[in-house]
């Protein structure tokens, strides 16, 4: 691995560490041994990234931007991997680990924008939102979008559902609103109403907010 | 051998099971119809057969408390086979749920039912080759028609377990304690096995039913046509039966010919006065209770429940809680409390058990809060519509907004007060499609019977009750009691209290009370409407109260009961000085 890999991943595990709550030096610098090979926190320290006060670890101005970007870039780039290339699980934490160092500024800003600037990585992580989200917000029109974005007439095929809510995410599925399936909508107001195969589900809108789907062109 | 029907909601489970079993169980057209479990013999081949209908579910994971009630059965019971009654238009869902049931290692039968409709729509199902993977009997069906349920009981009696290829891939690919990752899973290998099996011919265009369906969920469509069929119920419940069905029974069947039979028999060999006033006197149980029944009570509910009826099975009622699911989002519900509402209107009882369908405890209890307070249910809302009709349509229309006004104030304060969430709202629609009418019939039929034995024992409870204490003069002393709150704070007449006393039993008998002190000319118009309030969020009856007790516990009956009884004496009276007060004005409201 290269040093700039090296430094980019290690801040990315800092990242994710602080947002499990975790900053105590020594298990966060276990954690980046087990990924990079090497205890990077005193290199770190060193390039000004991070300081530490007594045990705990905290980034500094630019070591929070650097590790915002390289987190964000490397959450898109899962989405990217399974949402639009549609690969298995598996073969995308692998993917994503070198496409996150590759992509340039104006890249991941236009997979951010051809995602729907997305909120959270599959694995249901937050993504830091960037410049491009900010600007953008729902006003451009994106490939995969919330179902609540279509009206009705237009169909999409589901790509993730957003829901970390368990029971509600089961009683979705087992009506077959499931990632991959076709569904068409019926009507937006005052409730959602979509027919996936022969059955027509009526939902409340902060449902329909949470389906992501990739618009397709009417049949 | 004891064989469950099992099946995702809205799939005919129950018109299977009265295929089977000869039984009738209440069949209707919007999932949740059956909430408890029904049991019947079903009598082919060698022996006995123990048949069980159960609660419609997506999957075996239960979300709710009558997904519970079939998993229950399904896993504590000796069930020797399952029938999987499933939609044949819905082969994802169905297969979904089929390759659960797989894993419980009983022996399944897969129903195709409505396999009309499937094709219809151009769905074909290659039958060997997915019998042949799934390692499952598969059987098409119509049960309406009875097609196919021949074959149905013959593959019963041949069912047992058979090796699975798709069960053996799935569980050589691992398995997982995570209900997602397994449902997962299984829809994967479903949408395998539909890639095999299963082709549209030609992909389904829009019918009538879905176009009829579609007007009937979009607001500026939909409203009008639930005033419609609002307007006509009233019309229909309200005018015709209350009205001309109620005259006839009333003044002509019972008023010339069935009760002056009866007086006049007592009259020549019933020479005791104590035993002829007993059946036939002002208390009596044949001029009171038995007329009250028949007379007033009967052509009501005969009309309701026929047009209930056409209503459940057109599949209309599930579309409403489309309509009306960001109105209940303010009193902390969601949409799905419609269905238990409307069904109170037919029965509160039954209403309550419905309830079951809500998902979180908050929701159930609101409803069943709300079905207590503010829910006339059939007889009590025929009988109210047939007084009102007497005044005008606006008269009508107050006591419907002050109803809905009472529900929306009560249902806000007690979804603040009541702890825990609501769920999010999703429902699954069913098609619309055009009641047969033997079904209604059936049902009204079944429902009438189920009336009269349930409702008729108790008006004689209650005019025996009333007769004793009018003989020992305990009545008087029961309306000196209550005549200040009847009389002093509802502004209505002594005899008034009776209705009230005879309501604590059945609140359709409190109104068909009201009704003839109305008819007679006792009660003005003021009147009317105060007194038509109060026995509609009156306590509820006797057998609403004990399901209540028996789904959500002793204290928090008592309390809700506790609470209707203050509340509805306390609104009646706000109302009558309200009334009076703009009347002395020159206000005349209604």
């Amino acid at each position: 691995m290269e040093r700039i890999h090296k430094i980019e991943e290690s801040l990315s595990i800092i990242w994710e560490e602080r947002e499990k709550g975790v900053s105590d030096k020594e298990a966060v610098g276990k954690s980046i041994l087990g990924k990079v090979d090497e205890n990077m926190l005193e290199p770190l320290a060193r390039d000004g990234y991070i300081i530490f006060e007594g045990h705990a670890i905290k980034l500094t101005p630019q070591g929070e931007s650097r590790a915002k970007d390289i987190t964000r870039r490397q959450r898109l780039a899962e989405r990217l991997l399974i949402d639009v290339l549609e690969l298995p699980r598996k073969e995308m934490d692998s993917f994503a680990c070198e496409f996150e160092h590759i992509i340039s500024k104006e890249v991941e800003a236009s997979i951010c924008t051809l995602l729907g600037h997305p909120k959270e990585c599959p694995h249901g992580l937050p993504i830091p939102s960037g410049d491009c989200c900010l600007k953008a917000k729902a006003s451009l029109a994106s490939i995969v979008v919330p179902l609540s974005n279509l009206s009705s007439g237009e169909t999409g095929k589901i790509v993730y559902l957003l829901t970390r809510n368990h029971p509600q995410l089961h009683k979705l599925m087992s009506l077959g609103i499931t990632p991959g399936v076709t569904i068409a909508v019926h009507q937006t107001f005052p409730s959602f109403v979509i027919k996936v195969e022969e059955t027509q589900v009526a939902l409340e809108e902060e449902i329909a907010k949470e389906i992501y789907v990739k618009k397709l062109h009417a049949a | 051998m004891k064989i469950a029907l099992v099946g995702n909601p809205n799939v005919g489970k129950s018109v299977i099971f009265n295929a089977l079993t000869g039984k009738y169980v209440t069949v209707s057209n919007y999932p949740g119809t059956t909430v408890e479990v029904s049991k019947g013999i079903a009598k082919f081949g060698a022996g006995k057969i123990t048949i069980i209908d159960t609660p419609g579910v997506n999957s075996l994971e239960p979300h709710s408390e009558d997904e519970q009630v079939t998993k229950d059965i399904l896993s504590k019971s000796d069930v020797t086979a399952i029938v999987q009654v499933a939609d044949a238009k819905n082969m994802k869902r169905s297969l979904s749920l089929t390759l659960e049931l797989m894993n419980l290692n009983i022996p399944v039968i897969l129903d195709l039912n409505m396999s009309d409709e499937a094709k219809e729509r151009g769905i074909k199902v290659d039958i060997k080759k997915l019998s042949e993977r799934l390692g499952v009997e598969i059987v098409e069906t119509v049960a309406i028609t009875l097609d196919g349920i021949a074959r149905l009981k013959e593959t019963i009696l041949k069912a047992k377990l058979r090796p699975s290829p798709v069960k053996e891939e799935l569980e050589s690919s691992g398995s997982s304690n995570n209900a997602i990752i397994s449902l997962n899973k299984r829809l994967k290998s479903v949408d395998n096995l539909i890639k095999e099996t299963v082709k549209v011919i030609h992909p389904s265009g829009n019918s009538v039913s879905e176009w009829l369906g579609s007007f009937t969920i979009r607001p500026l469509t939909g409203v009008p046509i639930l005033c419609l069929v609002l307007a006509f119920m009233y019309l229909f419940v309200g005018k015709f039966a209350a009205g001309e069905g109620v005259d006839f029974m009333e003044n002509v069947l019972f008023g010339k010919f069935v009760n002056p039979f009866f007086i006049q028999a007592a009259d020549r060999w019933i020479p005791i006065a104590l035993i002829r006033d007993f059946l036939v006197g002002d208390y009596g149980v044949l001029t009171m209770a038995v007329t009250y029944a028949f007379a007033i009570i009967f052509p009501i509910v005969t009309a309701f429940f026929l047009f209930f009826g056409v209503l459940e099975d057109s599949g209309y009622l599930p579309r409403l809680s489309v309509l009306s699911d960001r109105i209940f989002k303010i009193i902390g519900l969601n949409g799905r409390a419609i269905l238990p509402m409307i069904l109170g209107l037919g029965c509160g009882t039954m209403a309550t058990l419905t309830t079951r369908i809500l998902d979180t405890r908050k929701e159930r209890l609101l409803v069943t809060l709300l079905l207590t307070l503010a829910i006339p249910c059939s007889a009590q809302l025929g009988v109210i519509m047939g007084m009102l009709s007497s005044l005008s349509g606006r008269a009508f229309l107050l006591w419907f907004g002050i109803l809905l006004f009472v529900m929306m104030v009560v249902g806000f304060a007690a979804s603040k007060v009541v702890p825990g969430q609501k769920s999010p709202f999703i429902q699954e629609i069913p098609p619309m499609r055009m009641p047969q009418i033997k079904n209604i019939a059936v049902k009204t039929f079944a429902r009438l019977k189920w009336y009269l034995k349930e409702a008729v024992p108790l008006f004689i409870l209650g005019t025996v009750a009333l007769f004793v204490s009018d003989k020992l003069n305990i009545l008087k002393w029961i309306e000196d009691i209550f005549s200040p709150l009847v009389v002093n704070l509802l502004g209505l007449p002594v005899k008034a209290t009776e209705a009230f006393i005879i309501g604590f039993l059945r609140r359709d008998y409190g109104a068909a009370g009201l009704y003839v002190l109305s008819r007679t000319g006792q009660l003005d118009k003021v009147q009317i409407m105060v007194s038509l309030l109060v026995i509609t969020l009156f306590v509820p009856c006797i057998a609403q109260f004990f399901v209540t007790v028996k789904e959500r516990g002793m204290k928090t009956a008592l309390l809700i009961a506790g609470f209707v009884f203050a509340f509805a004496f306390l609104f009646g009276g706000g109302v009558n000085f309200l009334l009076r007060y703009l009347l002395a004005r020159g206000i005349a409201v209604i």
